[in-house]
Order: structure tokens, then sequence, then C-alpha cells
């Protein structure tokens, strides 16, 4: 039964599923980013030049 | 900040001296740059080697002759010792001091075990020590960049996961900076990522402490392979440098990163994008049409996040240029980002199929990945050493000429070892497939091609003389530099306070803009939800972030892994494909063992330029028992998937005596020591078992009886090269068991079956056709 489940099964539809996938969490990801608050961005970009604890974005 | 001597602070244990262990008030430590100038130093030494293997194996390939016959200095031995000391050695230490130096800082924390620090370094040492003896012994899985056997796997295993990620784990947990930099999360990224390509794809079974096969086959190994191969470039040489370049390039150009929402961006799109782009690498052989496709599609998209990570590197140097003009450290960065830039369009180039057509197993690969790896990672990682030296040895450099000297050697080098291996590329392309007005190859012999672009393969020394000079300059350098160091080195001591297990965001608590408004319920959730505090969150909590890493690495990998492994059931059966005999898989074992693979391909493609010079083309079902698959990369000699049968026996053992006795021009090394060394037909039993245990079909003779089933057939080889003019009692030597190999290569798809199988074959032929019309692969029709 289970050979038969397999083999009934259709790959090819991995690649159309791969996509969508990818296209749902990019854009999730992307609109997260756009919504960081210019304050933020710039404080945690300087992270690396400053000894200082920066606060976590807001 | 305080400043204290090496004797003043903590030692041996985390460094932490408290002032107070409430959350919010102060505390003190240091930050352990001990393990930064051991892993440093091993960046060096391990970058001379790497590169002198690499010149090394350059020269085996213009002048053969100089192993003299010695096969631990072979071209296929050392080619493999190459590429593992520049990826896991140089690389691989590069990654680790950028990491230890990086993290502690962004952390601001010591590493949370000095003991962990120094397992990792000595244990990665061993592994890269184990891996430069096992090598050009012929201890080798055959996969490229996978090619170390199983007890040292899973010593790496055990080091990266375990000690390195669970020292760099730690100190996330323990760090008193709240918010994670993006550098971090490409080190998340790449340890959890790595250790899943590793183990997976090493999946293998023991036959004794230095030999394994795979639990795969054929097809299936094939793209597991490339699932590692092209993911260990992905995150082993893209993303911890990544990391490295967002934490290096501004510290060295002084000024932020240029955005931190592309960094962002950049981060989880190469994430998403990376993990399906393997199948690309096999693009018209016997892998699924869909799955080549993914990979193509997946490959594509992997050009735009990558030129924005290169803009944001580039970017970030605004108002800095004219110290470019000046600053050798920024010299290097300039020139690896825009190496990285160029490889990550190039490489999407390569994975359109109409392109990859002409490039695949050509030499333009060669130069693909050297301009990634000698522009990219080596002058990412001199420049992070530049950087540091001055710091870590706490003392000037000491020729800052020397450092402006190796920059351009090495930029010079680069591109006299690239342009003419970009050339040899084209060559080969456009000469393996010249036909002339009557439909025949115009170069039917592959030698003429060899011969044609020997001259090349000359100007790569020269270029790749010129880089490696360039390493010694940097040991020469860092050498000096270190024994101007202080007799005893300061180390800072750092205040900052611990961070509360609660965060409240400063100000006000944000207000939903619905609130008080009449509208749905589910209206506030979707409104809170896209304000994306979920997200903040998760970059506050390292234990959260790394699991999800994991989770969008592992979704993304099972949809191309699963079907693989399901491939098996879709994989036309042929009926006339057997298993190995025992002295033919005793034989394929020395074919992988002398690492044929790394010249010969066997995998013929269906078109029409290679299957006039090869032979009918391969398909899935002829693999069904090649454990490890034996495809290839590259085609340095001819493609030998069709081999059996196309020379006599003692054709083949003259070859191995010398290729330039039967192949006028080979640069194919002397195999002579197969015809010395005795064959151990006692050592065969045990490969025959491990076969069967994976499933292939053996008589119980060949399974308690193995050695003189596979002397019977020693017997009969030895007799043919007698007949045709060989020396005698050549069966108790191993050529003849490599011969039985070669000999087998290809022909099962053309071979009659015998009477007592029709009936067996019937019954193949109609599960070969149901499982067929399920849609993979080729049809049972192409199989007559």
């Amino acid at each position: 039964m289970i050979k038969d489940l397999v083999c009934a099964l259709d790959y090819s539809v991995c690649a159309e599923w791969a996509l969508a996938l990818f296209v749902v969490a990019f854009a999730t990801i992307t609109y997260g980013t756009l919504r960081l608050s210019q304050d933020a961005s710039d404080r945690f970009a300087s992270i690396p030049l400053s000894d200082d604890v920066e606060d976590p974005r807001s | 900040m305080a400043t204290v001597t090496s004797t003043d602070v903590p030692q041996g244990g985390s460094g932490d001296s408290h002032a107070a262990t409430d959350a919010g008030r102060m505390e003190q430590f240091s930050y352990d740059d001990s393990i930064v100038r051991m892993f440093a130093a091993a960046t060096i030494v391990w970058g001379l080697v790497a590169t002198f293997v690499g010149l090394t194996v350059a020269v085996l390939l213009v002048l053969p002759g100089i192993s003299s016959g010695l096969e631990w200095i072979n071209f296929a031995r050392l080619r493999p010792l190459h590429t593992n000391a520049a990826i896991f050695a140089f690389a691989g230490n590069a990654i680790f001091a950028a990491v230890y130096y990086s993290t502690q800082r962004l952390c601001k924390a010591r590493m949370w075990s000095d003991a962990l620090s120094r397992i990792h370094f000595w244990g990665w040492q061993l592994i890269i020590v184990l891996a430069a003896i096992t090598l050009p012994l012929g201890i080798t899985q055959s996969k490229e960049y996978a090619e170390l056997e199983w007890p040292i796997d899973i010593l790496i295993a055990v080091i990266w996961l375990f000690v390195f990620g669970g020292n760099f784990l730690m100190t996330l947990i323990h760090r008193r900076e709240r918010h994670m930099y993006v550098a971090l999360w490409f080190y998340i990224a790449t340890i959890v990522t790595v250790a899943l390509l590793h183990i997976f794809n090493n999946l293998v079974v023991p036959i004794g402490t230095w030999a394994s096969i795979p639990i795969y086959a054929g097809v299936q190994d094939a793209f597991m392979q490339w699932w590692y191969g092209h993911n260990a470039v992905a995150f082993f040489l893209t993303t911890p440098f990544l990391g490295l370049m967002y934490y290096f390039l501004p510290k060295a150009a002084e000024r932020p990163v240029f955005s931190y929402r592309l960094s962002i961006i950049h981060f989880w799109s190469l994430v998403f994008i990376y993990i399906w782009a393997g199948p690309h690498h096999l693009h018209f052989t016997s892998l699924p049409e869909w799955a080549s496709t993914l990979g193509m599609l997946f490959s594509v998209m992997l050009w735009m996040p990558s030129w924005g990570g290169m803009l944001n590197g580039l970017l970030t140097l605004r108002g800095a240029w004219h110290k470019v003009a000046t600053d050798p450290v920024l010299k290097f960065y300039v020139v690896g980002v825009t190496f990285y830039g160029m490889a990550t369009f190039e490489g999407p180039a390569l994975s359109v199929k109409s392109i990859n057509a002409f490039t695949h197993y050509t030499d333009w690969t060669i130069a693909h990945v050297h301009a990634g790896a000698l522009g990219w990672n080596g002058f990412m990682a001199f420049g992070m050493l530049y950087w540091l030296m001055p710091r870590i040895f706490q003392t000037k450099i000491w020729n800052e000429k020397l450092v402006s000297l190796h920059f351009w050697i090495g930029t010079l080098g680069i591109l006299l070892y690239i342009v003419p291996i970009y050339a040899a590329g084209l060559m080969q392309g456009w000469m393996w497939r010249a036909m002339d007005d009557t439909g025949h190859l115009m170069y039917p012999d592959f030698i003429e091609t060899t011969q044609s672009i020997v001259p090349l393969w000359w100007l790569r020394v020269v270029g790749g003389l010129m880089y490696f000079s360039g390493v010694v300059m940097l040991g020469v350098n860092a050498l000096m530099t270190w024994l101007h160091r202080p007799s005893e080195y300061e180390v800072p001591v750092i205040s900052a306070p611990r961070l509360s297990d609660e965060y409240h965001a400063p100000g006000k608590p944000r207000q939903s803009p619905l609130e008080g408004v009449a509208v749905l319920e589910m209206s506030k959730k979707i409104e809170s939800f896209a304000w994306m505090g979920w997200h903040r969150r998760w970059e506050r909590l390292p234990v959260k972030f790394t699991v999800l890493v994991t989770l969008a690495v592992i979704v993304a990998t099972l949809f191309e892994a699963i079907p693989a492994f399901l491939i098996r059931n879709n994989v036309p059966t042929i009926a006339t494909v057997k298993p190995y005999t025992p002295l033919e898989l005793a034989g394929r074992h020395i074919y992988v063992s002398e690492g044929c693979y790394n010249c010969h391909s066997q995998q013929i493609r269906p078109m029409v330029s290679e299957t006039k010079r090869y032979g009918e083309y391969s398909k899935p079902g002829e693999g069904i028992y090649d454990r490890p698959f034996q495809w290839g990369s590259r085609r340095i000699g001819p493609d030998l998937a069709r081999e059996g049968g196309k020379q006599s026996s003692f054709w083949h053992w003259t070859h191995f005596e010398n290729p330039e006795n039967v192949s006028p021009g080979s640069v194919m090394p002397s195999y002579v020591h197969l015809l010395t060394e005795d064959m151990k037909y006692d050592a065969i039993a045990p490969h025959v078992q491990a076969a069967a245990y994976l499933g292939a079909e053996y008589t119980d003779e060949d399974l308690n009886d193995t050695a003189a089933v596979a002397m019977r057939q020693a017997e009969r080889i030895a007799a043919e090269i007698v007949e045709q003019g060989g020396p005698a009692k050549t069966y108790e030597k191993q050529a003849v068991a490599l011969i039985a190999y070669l000999q087998r290569v290809g022909i099962d798809l053309f071979a009659e079956e015998t009477p007592e199988t029709a009936a067996e074959g019937t019954a193949s032929e109609a599960d070969s056709e149901e499982q067929t019309a399920m849609g993979a692969g080729d049809t049972a029709d192409d199989q007559s």
C-alpha cells in the first residue's frame, strides 16, 4: 500500500510548491525588514563599530 | 575600559569577573584573543599548504611524469588534498578566527568555554592532519569535498556541532548585547546547515576502519552529493565569509554597513534559496528533469540577493574610497567583494541549462571556482588577517609595503590563473562538440583537445605561483610581526551590564492604531502580526533563531530530499543490469581509491556530440549498484561510462604501465604500482557483504567463497592478457581487478538476457513500465 502511495505521488509538483513557499517566505521577510525604523536600522548597523551596548529595536 | 596584563585576568575559565550578578548591573570580562591568534596562525600555515599543493597539482597536469609512478603524489590523489586543504584547512581556520574574534565583540562576552575553544582548535587541526595522511594513501569516499572516510567524518561532526556549535550557541545565550548583529545570523546558518549537510551526505556502511560504501546509490547518491557539494560552497565558503564581511569591513572602513535592512534581506534570501540550488550540477544527467529545473530556477534567483550583498559591502565604503587608495586591508576587501559579485553572477549563469550544457565538465568550472576561492575567500581572509595582526599581536605590522606587494601579486596571480583557464574551458567546450559538414566530430580524438590547452595550463602554473608567492609574503610578515610582539599581551577589561531575562522596550509600549476602533478582532490580530514584532523577538532569542534557521533549511531540503529518497521507486529497472562481481567490486574500489573520478566522468549526456564520442547516453537504471556514484564533474580525460569492451584487457594493462605507450600525448600519470602490487583476494569479501546488505543480489558462493570466485574471474582475464601478448600471472596483481571493473562499465545495458532470467526480466519490465508511468526519469523503452 505504501509503495502504491509513493508511486502515485507526482514529485514534479515539488518545484511549484517550493517556489510558492519561497515567494511567501521572502515577501514576509522583506515586508518585516522594511518596517524596521531608520533609527533602529542605523543603531544596529553601527554595533560592530562601538563598544557600547545598543538597545534592541523598538 | 581598563587594561590589565594577561596574568591579571581569569584564565582557563569563562574569563568573566562578576562585579555584580544582578541583571542590569555592570560586569567585567575580557576577550579570549589567544584562540584568535591560534586560528589566525593556522589559517596562514594551512593557506601555505593548500596553495602549495594546488601549485603542485597544476604542475602535475603539465608534467605528469614527475610523479615517477609514485601513487601518493599523483594528480588524482593530491587534487582532493588541495581542495580539502583550501576549503576546510585554510578557509575553515579563517572562518574560526573571524568567528572567535567578532562573536565575542558582538556579544560583549568572552567565549562561553575556553576549554571548548581549545578542543575545537586542536580537534580541527587533527582532522586536517588525518586528511593530509589518508587522502594521498587513497583512503577516500570519492565524493567531492566529502572525501574523508567515516571515522574522520564522525570526528568532524563532533568537533563542528557539539564543540564549536555548542560553544558558539552558549556564548550567544550569555551575551550582553541584546540585539544579535547580522554577522551572527550568518554564523548560525553556517553551523546548523554544514552539520546537516555533512551528516546526511556521509551516511555509509563501514567496510573496515578506512573504507565504506554510501547507503545511497547511483542517481540518488549523485543527488545527495551535489545537494551537499553546492551547499558546502554556500554555507562554508559564502555565509561565514559574509558574516566576516559584515563585521570586518565596517571595522576597517570605520563606517557602518551601508544598509542594515538589505543585510537582513540578504541573509534570509540566501538561507531560503541556496539550499535548493544543488541539482544544477546535474543538468542533462539521469536526474529527474523537475529537480534539475528547480535547481536552475533557484540558482538564477540567487543572483539578486548575492548582488544585494555585494553592493551592500562596496557601498559601505561610501565616503571612504580615499582610504582604499592607501589602506591595503581595504584593497583586499574591495577586490574580495568584487570577486564575490563576479562569482555570484557567473554561478547563476552557469546553472542555466543551455550554458551549462557547454561549460559542464570543462575547465570553465575550474576558473569559476578559483575566481571565488582565490578572489573572494582568499582576499577576504587576507584582509581580515592583516587587519587583525596589529590587534592580536599588539604591535605594528612588520612591513606595510610587503602587504601592498602581496595584494598586487595576488591580484595579478588570480587574473593570470583564471583568464587562461576560462579560455581553456571555451576551447574544450567548442572542440568537444565541433562537427564537420558531414555530421562527424571534428576532433574525435580526446587527446587533441587536451594538447590544445596544455599551454594554457602552463599559464595557470605561473598565475598559481604568483598567488602562492603572495601567501608566502603573508607568512613572512605574520611571523616577523609576531616576533616583535610585546613580552606580555595586554588584556583589556570590558564592562557591560548583564542582560535581564525579560526585555521591555524603551519608551512607551506600542499602541495599535486599531485600538478602540470598531473592527473585527481578527483585524486587530492581523495588524499586530503585520507589525512584525515577532521577528524583532526572534532577533533577540538565539535558540529560537537557530531553530528557525534550521527549520528553514530542513523544509527546503525536504522538498528535494524526500523525492530523492523515493527516487529508487521511480528509477526504471533494467533487467540486464546486474550487481558487480566480487572482482569487479574490488576493481571499483581501486578506481575510487585512485581518485579516477577527478579526471574521468561516467555520465554521458543526451547530446549528439557526446553520444557520437562516447556511446549511448547514461540511464538512471544503470547506476542502481553504483555505491558511490562515479559521475565526476570534469573531463581531463574522456568519459568512461561506456568503457567496457572498448579496449582489450592488455591495452588497459599497458595503459596503466605508461599511458603514453598507447595514448601519445596523454597527461595521465603512470599507475605502474597497480602492476606490481599484489591483489588481496581475502579483502574482497567485506565489499560484497556490504553491497549485499544494501540490496544487491549475490549467490551464496559469492558471499561465502568470495576469494575463489574473484580468483576464477581474474584467471580468465589474465589468460586474455596472455593471448593478447601480455605477461603471465597478471591475476596476482591489482590491475586485473581494475581491468575487470573497466571492462564491465556500461555494458549491461546492451547485454542479452539469458533464458533463465527471461522470466524474471519480464516481471521486472512490467514493474518498470508501471513505475515509469509515474513520471520519473527515463523510460524503460530506452533500455533495450
